[in-house]
């Protein structure tokens, strides 16, 4: 009893004496940046690879004298894929932590969960994942790839394919539903007849489409009617499918899909979900021939993406993180695109030479902050979003891309809804 | 957009005719067709497409295997010692080693000492393809389908070129009839006719070509015959008779899909049947509530993930940090004995499954017998640290379980097609449905378990030793489940939260059904299968299909509170 109240009070003791001298080391050659990830929950097979990413590119821009020449302070927190919890974090982070920056976020409801934290606390917020557009925070960057940089070029380049008819279906939630009715509103001023896309439309009393495509529950198992309509659909030829199922329902979509008989020469299925390190998890043989469209892929040819690899996976090797997985790592767009997203905000910060956040901002929105990165060159646009390349690729059975088209230098759109003028 | 419309019309009537013009003076055109497939498959890839395109105009059925295996990624490229490059195909031979067979004369691939070069595959990169040019070879390929020996390639083919409706294919289509023996391909054949005629300037071919559509039923011309029978251009006569056609094919479509449903919805429900058919016995029988029978589950599916790699080039594992490397036989992937893993996984599927179901039975259950909410509890801790026991050894991503071939694709009775995995899927469940009402009504160990399960104490009193058979009985359900794992495997995900999305499912079919019967179990499985895809046609929305189906079972348990079919036990505790 008596030793083990030592103990406790030693310990109690050695943890304030902690806590005391952190800030103060912190306070003179560090900075504080946050990391706002789910690294428990259904997200958390997706987004620890950002944090292990983000982490080393820390380490990198440590390693080489750190941002204004102080070095990067990570204070990384788990969101637990739970979308209040998200909120909570980032008011932490901006409130308690005095963070100067956060990169973080995965799905759409994550972000709409912390935008009004960073607005109310003046914070930064760098997001990486792909999304359905429609939104702009004053306090919110993106270098994710907007609609029209990855949906919209991947039906054009189908388009080019001489496919006509296009089958939309996805999970039920924010990010598929925006994205198909974008979509639906390009295609049909494409010149895309509306009996040619599939999968439904709902329309409200006074007749106008709120809904396109078809659309399952996560976790959805079994895809037998819907597969066996997208044969159907598919029977008159030149049909294909754009595929914004997100997670775990892509393996008994993919089977059934295979084990119909459709391939990928008549019926190509294309995925804004699957990356490859969702790829990773997936009977990759029976995904041959569909393709994917990203901002960047594993296998592009560059002297930029082959340093980035090296560095990252000789990094895994030996970085000091419990429980990060060392081995069988791949990148992916995700991935890339958050690293960019430190060295644009160290370019930013360098640039205006101050960790103030209007006065990043104001050199941010300047459109002259640039990171030639794995990806090839971004540039952050004054409406927040970067201007980056879009590769379109098809899967291979290894679980990697061929890419088989390059959109060079897309400029970010992300209002694109009622856009769209019919040609 | 005319103008190129035509040309390639007249490029493609070309190719047509070459093609039979091709099969006549089949050798000369042979070696010009495999030098051509070499020099495109050593160009550059800027190139290639190109080649490709010019090739369709000479499409020698040499040409079939060599895109096929282009685009399977079969092609390599050996690298002479004196520089010059060679586009090879390696054609299985007697016995394991295959051969290299050059792409440019058909001739096996020799080294400057007329020996034979031997290539390892593995270390091989194929020569790659696009999707440019891949339709570039469709293109070819389409062509030389309409003469293939399988007659559903040459209907396909046939029912393409007729979707065209360029009347430039009559000819061909019409010396095809002639020759054709096959009778369904024969009607495909006159559909394609049809379909090509509907775009005819005469209104009675137009009427005549709606007949036999009419007839056939044609699913595919549904649209064009839609778009007829509004057209307002058109002679009433012949809108009046697309009317009628579109409504003969509307009616068969609703047969097409009323017996498609029913189908899906008996495999849905044979999938439910085999997920629940373990925990009827657990649950049903025993009256243990086990939180983690999802999970043992999941141990069969991992037990086919295993299996699986040992077939092939074995896996190496890193369990708490101990990496252990469990060798593989390294068949061929394509070979029969590798596509047969799953029949060998099925057995140890079950008897790994039955394996933690005695662990966990001893270990814990065992304790638990009259107090079913602590099992409860107990059970759903066992399911966490389950789960987390896979994370640990199998890694927090989905295992990759492939699917044998005689698994994959489908067959159609009438225009419904049945994929063979969900045919598959129902044998098995009667299988096992069979097997196991046999296993409790005929045997003496059915006998001791079905005396147990309805009076514990008097068993024991008749000298039962009760306690062995609760095991065994538990055992026996895990097993099930174990099946079940294997064969979820083959349609969906292993993962180590897989089980969740079971759990659920697997008690609504216990408690709809009935505890205590396995013949409620069934119905209540195929009942609720067939509801959720009927509900999912009808409603054009799998999610809200859903929510009524759980309504709907709320709803039944309210008037029914036992299931469909209550058991009257005999014991004093009822």
């Amino acid at each position: 009893m008596k030793l083990s109240q030592t103990l406790q009070a030693m310990a109690v003791g050695a943890s304030l004496l902690v806590g005391t001298m952190a800030p103060a080391r912190a306070a003179e050659d560090t900075v504080k940046v946050g990391v706002l990830h789910s690294l428990s929950g259904t997200m958390a097979i997706s987004e620890t690879s950002l944090r292990d990413v983000l982490l080393f590119a820390f380490d990198e821009i440590n390693a080489k004298g750190g941002v204004l020449g102080k070095k990067i302070e990570p204070v990384v927190v788990d969101g637990a894929s739970n979308w209040p919890l998200f909120a909570e974090k980032a008011k932490q982070l901006l409130e308690v932590d005095k963070v100067s920056v956060v990169f973080g976020c995965w799905t759409s409801v994550s972000r709409k969960s912390v935008l009004p934290v960073f607005e109310k606390n003046n914070g930064l917020l760098f997001y990486p994942v792909q999304y359905e557009g429609e939104e702009l925070s004053k306090n919110i960057f993106y270098t994710a790839e907007a609609v029209n940089q990855q949906a919209i070029p991947a039906v054009d380049y189908l388009l080019a394919d001489g496919r006509k008819k296009f089958y939309l279906i996805g999970t039920d939630y924010v990010y598929p539903q925006t994205t198909n009715l974008v979509l639906l509103e390009y295609l049909l001023s494409k010149g895309v007849p509306i009996e040619n896309i599939g999968g439904g439309l709902r329309k409200d009393e006074a007749g106008k489409v709120i809904s396109a495509g078809k659309y399952t529950p996560f976790g959805h198992t079994d895809y037998q009617q819907i597969v066996a309509e997208i044969k159907q659909f598919a029977a008159t030829g030149d049909a294909c499918v754009i595929n914004t199922i997100n997670g775990d329902s892509n393996v008994p979509f993919f089977k059934e899909f295979a084990a119909s008989g459709l391939t990928a020469a008549d019926c190509p299925v294309v995925s804004m979900s699957l990356s490859e390190d969702e790829l990773r998890s997936l009977p990759t043989k029976d995904l041959v021939g569909h393709l994917g469209c990203w901002a960047y892929f594993m296998s592009i040819d560059s002297k930029e993406n082959a340093a980035f690899k090296k560095n990252f996976f000789d990094w895994l090797k030996t970085a000091k993180v419990q429980g990060i997985e060392r081995t069988n790592r791949v990148t992916c767009s995700p991935m890339v695109l958050s690293y960019d997203g430190v060295y644009l905000w160290k370019a930013a910060v360098e640039k205006a030479g101050s960790f103030d956040v209007d006065k990043v901002r104001e050199v941010l929105e300047s459109g002259k902050i640039t990171f030639d990165g794995p990806n090839g060159l971004n540039t952050v646009e004054e409406n927040h979003h970067t201007k980056k390349n879009t590769y379109i690729g098809e899967t291979k059975a290894d679980g990697q891309f061929k890419i088989v088209e390059e959109f060079k230098q897309v400029y970010p759109e992300p209002f694109l809804k009622g856009t769209f003028v019919k040609e | 957009m005319m103008r190129p419309y035509a040309q390639r019309s007249l490029l493609f009537l070309a190719a047509v005719a070459m093609t039979f013009a091709s099969l006549v003076y089949a050798d000369e055109s042979e070696t010009a067709a495999r030098q051509s497939a070499a020099r495109a498959i050593l160009a550059p890839e800027s190139e290639q497409a190109t080649i490709v395109q010019d090739m369709a105009a000479n499409p020698s059925p040499v040409l079939g295997p060599i895109f096929e295996a282009w685009q399977r990624s079969q092609v390599y490229i050996y690298e002479a010692p004196d520089g010059a490059r060679i586009p090879f195909i390696l054609m299985p031979a007697d016995g394991s080693a295959s051969k290299a067979v050059r792409i440019d004369n058909g001739e096996p691939l020799v080294g400057p000492d007329g020996a034979p070069i031997v290539v390892d595959e593995t270390v091989m990169k194929p020569a790659e393809t696009f999707a440019k040019l891949r339709r570039a070879m469709r293109s070819t390929m389409d062509l030389l389908a309409l003469a293939d020996p399988a007659p559903a390639i040459r209907q396909s083919a046939i029912l393409k070129l007729g979707m065209k409706q360029s009347p430039e294919a009559l000819p061909i289509l019409n010396a095809r009839l002639a020759k054709e023996q096959d009778k369904a391909v024969k009607n495909g054949i006159l559909d394609a006719i049809a379909l090509i005629n509907l775009a005819s300037p005469d209104p009675q071919l137009q009427i005549d070509a709606l007949n036999q559509l009419k007839k056939s039923n044609s699913i595919p011309s549904r649209e064009l015959v839609a778009k007829m029978a509004a057209d307002e251009t058109l002679s009433p006569k012949v809108r009046a008779a697309a009317s009628s056609t579109l409504k003969a094919i509307d009616n068969h479509l609703f047969w097409v899909d009323f017996f498609g449903t029913m189908f899906r919805g008996v495999s849905l429900g044979s999938v439910l049947l085999v997920v629940a058919l373990g925990l009827a016995i657990t649950f049903g029988l025993m009256g243990v509530i086990n939180m983690a029978h999802g999970e043992i589950m999941v141990v069969g599916g991992y037990a086919t993930y295993l299996v699986q790699c040992v077939f092939g080039s074995g896996v190496a594992l890193a369990p708490f940090g101990i990496s252990v490397n469990l060798p593989g036989f390294g068949f061929d992937p394509n070979s029969g004995i590798y596509q047969s893993y799953f029949l060998f996984a099925l057995p140890v599927a079950f008897l790994s499954a039955a394996a933690v179901g005695i662990l966990l039975e001893r270990g814990v259950i065992q304790f638990l017998y009259r107090r079913p909410l602590e099992s409860l509890l107990a059970t759903w801790g066992v399911s966490l640290v389950m789960q987390q026991l896979f994370r640990l050894i199998f890694g927090p991503a989905n295992a990759p379980v492939y699917s044998p071939a005689w698994l994959l694709g489908s067959f159609s009775v009438g225009d419904v097609i049945m994929n063979y995995n969900r045919v598959f899927v129902i044998i098995f469940a009667v299988a096992i449905v069979v097997g196991t009402s046999l296993l409790l009504a005929k045997t003496p160990v059915g006998l001791l378990i079905r005396a147990v399960m309805q009076d514990r104490t008097t068993a024991a009193c008749m000298g039962v030793r009760t306690r062995k058979v609760n095991t065994l009985t538990f055992a026996f359900g895990s097993g099930l489940a174990g099946l079940a794992g294997a064969f979820l495997s083959q349609i969906g995900n292993i993962g180590p939260s897989t089980g969740q999305t079971y759990i659920v499912d697997s008690f609504m079919v216990v408690v709809v059904g009935g505890i205590g019967n396995l013949i409620g179990t069934v119905i209540s499985a195929l009942g609720i299968g067939t509801v959720d895809q009927i509900l999912q046609t009808s409603l054009r929305n799998p999610v809200i299909g859903k929510v009524l189906v759980l309504v709907g079972i709320i709803l039944f348990l309210q008037w029914k509170p036992s299931g469909l079919f209550a058991t009257k036990g005999r014991g004093l505790e009822n």
